[in-house]
């Protein structure tokens, strides 16, 4: 069988140099058939180079994405930091954290999120200046926090772990209460302790309050949805996630660079 | 082994050289003689030996006629690499397992001409389209391909006989 196998293979290897022969001796007689030959060849020749280019481009896409999405993270530094100025010209109440974090662009090496405690793993350690209880952010939402540092890895908690709390305002201007995953769905998470006589409407848009000291302010997170009450005395608001965890490859892990010292204060 | 079978085949590409040089039937029609030599060709001949025979019984022609060389090169190789399977599905396995020729005397007028039509046909597909160098219609080549196939495939059939003599 073997030995009928590797006979079909010569025979096939003998027609194709033969038949080139044959191919050469027509391009070889300056006839009609050269200029066909030479154009099937240039054909198919364009064909090769367009499917290698298109390879090659396909396999460029990580690298291009990961540009883009340090592009993007530089833009919404560069963004947050000019609204900041804005805040403090205007004569409101200019957040005083405001254009003070640093931001360093991340890939995502390992994710979990299919359990209560989800984690993640990003591909920036000590060495690239990440330190612990540092914010993981994404350009639609907020991430999860650095729990634990290596030389070139970080380990964090996401969002969708039971354990993380962050703290958000409903719009610009409105309540402040924490913000925790709901564990029912991976887009949906809950505004908790929002007093009774404030008013909730649905599709409102939910920022971070910037107060947690980890992540910055006015980081879009979600739309809030239906509320309840808790306990009679207190509400719960749904909020529907704009980051998709599920799509999620490249982070930006947050540095508050003046932090003060409030953390020993919180301690 | 059929006496005399190599001077036969010698002959019989002279014939073809005299064929292509003096016999002009038109534009529609083309004959030649080189898929009969090469289902011809004793079945103890494996197919590698039977391609280089192609190439070579294939060159001579086109070197002596007023042609292009390549042309009936390029044409024929797919005839004798493709031989073992037109032999396999017309005659069966048999042949091989016999060491049979191919003949009309072995095999019969049926099969041999069903044999020589698919062999001619595929030598004319490609020796038409790589004649006409996208120069000709489809419908042109069609029709070219359609004749020459036809009228060629019995021309060959009655020299057939000749390879048999001796038998």
């Amino acid at each position: 069988m073997a030995g009928k196998r590797n006979s079909t293979l010569i025979n096939a290897v003998i027609f194709i140099v033969l038949e080139f022969a044959a191919i050469f001796m027509l391009y070889s007689t300056r006839s009609l058939q050269n200029i066909w030959i030479n154009k099937a060849t240039h054909r198919v020749l364009g064909l090769i180079w367009q499917g290698g280019e298109n390879i090659k481009s396909y396999f460029g896409l990580r690298e291009k994405n990961r540009a883009l999405s340090e592009e993007n993270i530089r833009l919404s530094e560069a963004l947050r930091k000019l609204q900041g100025q804005k805040s403090a010209l205007t004569g409101a109440v200019a957040d005083t954290l405001t254009g003070h974090y640093k931001y360093t662009p991340a890939t995502i090496v390992k994710m979990s999120r299919n359990s209560q405690h989800n984690y993640i793993i990003l591909d920036k350690g000590s060495a690239d200046g990440i330190s612990t209880k540092s914010g993981i952010v994404a350009t639609n939402g907020v991430v999860g926090i650095v729990e634990a540092v290596d030389e070139h890895f970080c380990y964090g908690i996401t969002l969708q772990n039971v354990l993380v709390s962050v703290s958000a305002r409903i719009g610009h201007y409105g309540a402040v209460s924490p913000l925790e995953w709901s564990g029912r769905r991976s887009n949906l998470a809950v505004l908790k302790d929002i007093p009774m006589h404030i008013e909730v409407a649905q599709g409102d848009t939910v920022w971070t309050s910037g107060f947690s000291g980890i992540f910055p302010p006015d980081i879009p997170l979600g739309l809030t949805g239906k509320s309840r009450t808790v306990d009679g005395s207190v509400k719960e608001v749904e909020v529907e996630l704009f980051l998709d965890f599920n799509a999620l490859r490249y982070v930006a892990i947050v540095d508050n660079q003046n932090d003060y010292g409030m953390g020993g204060f919180e301690e | 082994m059929r006496k005399h079978y190599r001077l036969i085949y010698f002959l019989l590409v002279i014939v073809q050289v005299m064929l292509g040089n003096l016999l002009n039937l038109g534009p529609y029609i083309i004959i030649s003689l080189l898929p009969l030599l090469i289902l011809s060709i004793p079945i103890k001949h494996n197919d590698a030996a039977i391609m280089l025979v192609a190439f070579a019984t294939a060159f001579t022609v086109d070197f002596f006629t007023h042609g292009i060389l390549g042309l009936s090169v390029v044409a024929l190789l797919p005839v004798a690499f493709l031989r073992r399977w037109i032999v396999v599905l017309v005659f069966g396995n048999e042949v091989y397992s016999r060491g049979e020729e191919i003949s009309v005397k072995k095999q019969g007028l049926v099969k041999m001409i069903l044999s020589l039509l698919i062999a001619t046909a595929i030598f004319f597909a490609i020796y038409v389209w790589v004649d006409a160098a996208g120069t000709r219609s489809f419908g042109f080549n069609l029709l070219r391909w359609f004749l020459s196939t036809l009228i060629s495939a019995p021309v060959q059939l009655l020299l057939s006989g000749l390879l048999d003599m001796g038998d």
